[in-house]
């Protein structure tokens, strides 16, 4: 009732507060209580916690009462358990009932009071942690325990001692993280046997009365338990090396020591002895390992060596290990490594390495001898390329690029068995670029040069290709003669054309030997005239032609076309070409008058060849009108031999035959071309040919070269040596046909001589550019280009043009005397 | 091996103590040593056939190089063979060896050839880098 009241008064002082208007100042909130404990079911305790202070000092009241009584009990004890608590001693404490607890807060303008609390002393009774926890190890066996040990938790009121507490202990080993729990009872001491040897564990400590709770756990307490012991594991030895076959070092290493501090002793006996010896040196080469100096060094004898390992608990040996110190050399690296950069002879810079053994090695004395092995790789690169170099100690290397960083190392061993040693440190190699400036400047010179010429040359080509080809391979002239006028061929005009160039003295009279005049004699039945000719400045290119002249095709030294033409040429013009006509009474003349005149001429000729440059004329000697002018000259033979061989056709001229005289195969002299002429000509117009053919006399039958059928030309008209030089033929006037001077159609010009057949006959192109209409007096089968060329071998006909003024104007080649033109033969 | 008897140098410094034709003795004592053993097993393999023809090969080869070898330090010695069998008889060992080398297995037999190989070719190295001029070696 009271509390009724209590608690009403005190919501009508807050509303009053707060309907007069807050000023800052409040009554204080609520309080609440948090805990209450007894320790030991006797006595207990209650906290709180206050609310708002409301911003005065508040003070807290505790009342309680018992659930069976009204009574409202003020706190006893406000002290004992600290701020904010109420400690219910003994005599305020009862077992057996409830206690209804609520704090009041109160400050200047009001209170508060927390909500009531039902507190069962005996469903609150949670003792403090033991404390005092000590842990003790034991080993014994190779068995640790654990002991633990530690006092209750410590209570006011001493006298109360006889309290019993039960106490569980939980432990664990420091790493992991599940507790082991173990109860107890109600000792304050416990033994722990399951430990494992070598962890660190955590041991903790609860107690708990018969009623209530837990107690928190006592606080951590750490032990270590010692390892196992025990005896040393096997040692194993690891290698044994000699780094100059006088000493040398093994290496050993210990497996788990127990636990236990180990000592490691090697022991060795040598080959054929009993006695066991200990290491001399454990220090000198480092922890596990024993250094036999050369007093301890036996070669050629297989040491037995052993290692013990020895520790409290017991000792083990590894497994011997049998060596013989002459196999398991290794030396150190090799050293010194210099390089130098030498050039050798041809300015091309090498290298050479040089280094020395490494400085224990003794190789001085011959007691080791080592090899050496260089690796190379571009700094770059992934692959070394390794060279054995032997017993030397440099090595030269010619196959580097300059410019590139090479990276070098070198290794030895003994020459026997043993092993090779580590690798050198590397080494860096660059090798400088000779690279002079001047040659760069003259590569680049000859570079923009070269590149102008190109320019040049590809321009010229563009603009005067034609020209150039004209140029470079000239077509073969046609004969033209001076003074003959294409058109009045043309025309047909023959007889007029002749006379005009005004024909006579044909043959060359005897008083011409001097002139040097070569002439072919186209031997057939009738005259034959072969061989055009076309002269070009160059030595050897001496074509004969015979002149002919009206009545017998001679050759004459007055003709004018011959001495102008000495004259005149005096440069390297190509000798005129004469034509020779050879008569059938010229045939008659015997074999040695030609060859006196052969021989003359070739007197004559002779000067004439040797001299490259200068043209000379040959003249055909002149022969005896009844000679038939056929002079084969040997020496123009042979150049005609040489070049014609060199045109890869047979290179014996066309035959001229005599009739009478067999000789048949005299060689011909044959248009000398220039060679370069006469071969292009010749390879160029093998499809398209006109054979001129000399034709031997048709009584002849040993000539199986003439063709009866062919048609023969009789001389060769003119060569004109313009530009287009071409040779003109006089057709052979054939018995029974009689076409003198009837110009056939297509007057062939003939420009090129295309082969050499049965190495007398001369197979002529005609001039394809012009066609000129043959006049000729003979059935001119003359096949029009176009069949020509489909027809190899087919006998044309040449027309022989008679010489006009106008031709000769236009020809302006300066030979063959228009009397050579007469179609005569026969 | 049955050469074991034979009183070697067993070091560098005692290979180079010993006089040059005590040395060069020792070298052609070893060769001898070995010249029956040799033969006696190149007629072993041949007959047994188990190996390969070019170990065969290289077996015969080896034989031969070692009589080459001991003609060559004869002759480079300027030692006449019959001293130094008067030394080797003199000894007494010669019975024994070639019976002790009968006795061997195949691979003790290896074993000690390649060992006493290793031996002639070391003494003749120092002998060469002694007697040479100094740049050889």
């Amino acid at each position: 009732m009271k509390l009724r009241l209590i608690s009403s008064a005190q919501i009508i002082l807050q509303l009053a507060l707060t309907a007069v208007g807050l000023t800052g100042q409040s009554y204080p909130g609520k309080p609440q209580i948090i805990r209450c404990r007894s320790l030991e079911k006797e006595t207990f305790s209650c906290w709180w916690k206050p609310g708002s202070d409301g911003g005065l000092p508040n003070n807290y009241t505790l009342f309680y009462s018992k659930d069976s009584e009204e009574k409202i009990y003020e706190c006893p004890d406000y002290l004992t358990s600290g701020p904010n608590s109420c400690y219910f001693d003994k005599n305020h404490t009862n077992p057996w009932t409830t206690y209804i607890i609520t704090v009041m807060a109160t400050n200047e303008i009001g209170s508060n009071s927390s909500d009531p609390q039902h507190v069962d002393v005996t469903s609150i009774v949670q003792p403090d942690a033991p404390v005092n926890l000590s842990l003790e190890t034991n080993t014994s066996a190779n068995v640790s325990y654990l002991w633990a040990k530690w006092s209750p938790p410590p209570l006011a009121d001493a006298s109360s001692n006889s309290h019993v507490y039960h106490y569980e202990l939980r432990l664990k080993p420091e790493e992991k993280e599940e507790w082991e729990t173990v109860s107890v009872g109600m000792q304050t001491h416990y033994e722990v046997t399951s430990l494992q040897a070598g962890a660190k564990y955590i041991v903790q400590v609860r107690c708990m009365l018969d009623l209530g709770e837990w107690s928190e756990w006592s606080l951590e307490r750490r032990i270590q338990i010692p390892k196992e012991q025990l005896p040393p594991e096997k040692p194993t030895i690891v290698k044994c090396r000699s780094p100059e076959k006088e000493t040398f070092t093994c290496w050993w290493k210990p497996a788990s020591d127990g636990g236990l501090s180990t000592n490691h002793t090697l022991l060795y006996s040598k080959e054929g002895e009993e006695k066991v010896y200990e290491c001399p040196d454990y220090k000198t080469a480092g922890p596990n390992s024993c250094y036999f100096d050369k007093k301890h060094t036996s070669f050629w004898t297989i040491y037995n060596i052993t290692v013990r390992a020895t520790n409290e608990m017991g000792s083990n040996v590894s497994d011997p290990h049998y060596v013989d110190v002459t196999y398991i050399v290794q030396p150190d690296p090799p050293v010194n490594i210099t390089l130098e950069l030498k050039k050798s002879i041809n300015r091309k810079p090498y290298l050479v390495l040089t280094w020395s053994p490494p400085p224990l090695a003794d190789v001085r004395s011959g007691w080791l001898t080592l090899e050496y092995e260089l690796r190379l790789k571009p700094e770059e690169g992934d692959e070394w390329e390794t060279i054995f170099v032997g017993q030397q100690t440099q090595c030269k290397m010619f196959s580097l690029n300059p410019g590139k960083r090479y990276i070098v190392q070198i290794h030895c061993k003994p020459d026997h068995h043993g092993l090779w040693s580590e690798w050198s440190p590397e080494m860096y190699i660059e090798i400088p670029t000779d690279f002079r400036v001047k040659d760069m400047v003259v590569w680049i010179i000859v570079g923009v040069l070269s590149s102008l010429i190109c320019l040049i040359m590809s321009w010229i080509m563009i603009l005067k290709g034609y020209r150039m080809m004209a140029f470079i391979l000239p077509p073969v002239p046609g004969p033209k003669i001076k003074g003959i006028d294409t058109h009045l061929l043309e025309t047909g005009k023959s007889e007029e054309l002749l006379s005009a160039l005004g024909c006579h003295g044909f043959p060359p009279t005897s008083d011409c030997e001097e002139l040097l005049i070569e002439y072919l004699e186209v031997e057939a039945s009738e005259d034959q005239q072969l061989m055009p000719s076309h002269d070009t400045p160059s030595k050897n290119t001496k074509i004969i032609l015979k002149e002919t002249d009206n009545d017998s095709g001679r050759g004459s030294c007055d003709s004018p076309s011959l001495l102008p033409v000495k004259c005149r040429e005096s440069r390297s013009l190509p000798s005129p070409l004469q034509t020779q006509d050879v008569k059938a009474k010229e045939k008659k003349r015997g074999k040695g008058s030609w060859e006196t005149q052969c021989t003359a001429s070739e007197q004559k000729i002779l000067p004439c060849n040797s001299e490259s440059t200068k043209s000379c004329t040959w003249l055909a000697a002149q022969l005896p009108s009844s000679q038939p002018a056929m002079f084969a000259y040997h020496s123009t033979v042979e150049a005609f031999k040489i070049t014609l061989n060199t045109t890869n056709v047979n290179s014996s001229p066309v035959l001229v035959g005599n009739e009478e005289n067999h000789q048949s195969l005299y060689p011909i002299a044959e248009t000398v071309y220039d060679d370069i002429e006469k071969k292009s000509e010749m390879e160029n117009s093998k499809t398209d040919q006109t054979t001129a053919q000399v034709r031997q006399n048709q009584r002849n039958d040993k000539s199986p070269f003439l063709n009866p059928k062919l048609m023969d030309y009789v001389e060769v008209h003119k060569v004109r040596q313009d530009e287009e030089p071409t040779l003109l033929l006089k057709q052979k006037e054939s018995s029974g046909k009689s076409k003198k001077c009837t110009v056939p159609g297509t007057s062939k010009e003939y420009t090129k001589v295309s082969t050499v057949v049965d190495h007398h006959i001369l197979v002529l192109l005609p001039d394809q550019r012009t066609q000129h209409p043959p006049v000729s007096q003979e059935p001119v089968a003359e096949t029009s280009q176009n069949s020509q060329q489909s027809q190899t071998e087919k006998n044309t006909s040449y027309s022989m043009t008679t010489p006009s003024d106008s031709r000769r104007d236009t020809s302006g080649s300066d030979y063959m005397d228009p009397s050579s033109f007469m179609p005569s033969f026969k | 091996c049955h050469t074991s008897g034979m009183l070697t140098p067993n070091g560098k410094e005692y290979a180079q103590k010993i006089p040059r034709e005590e040395l060069t003795h020792l070298i052609l004592k070893l060769l001898q040593a070995w010249k029956e053993p040799l033969s006696h097993f190149n007629q072993y393999i041949e007959h047994h056939q188990e190996l390969p023809d070019d170990s065969l090969s290289k077996a015969k080869q080896i034989s031969n190089m070692v009589l080459e070898l001991k003609t060559g330090v004869e002759k480079s010695m300027g030692i006449i063979s019959n001293t130094l069998n008067g030394m080797a008889s003199s000894e007494g060992t010669g019975l024994s060896i070639s019976n002790e080398a009968n006795m061997m297995s195949d691979s003790d037999f290896i074993h000690c050839f390649r060992r006493d190989s290793n031996k002639v070719q070391s003494y003749l190295k120092i002998l060469k880098c002694r007697i040479m001029p100094e740049n050889i070696c």
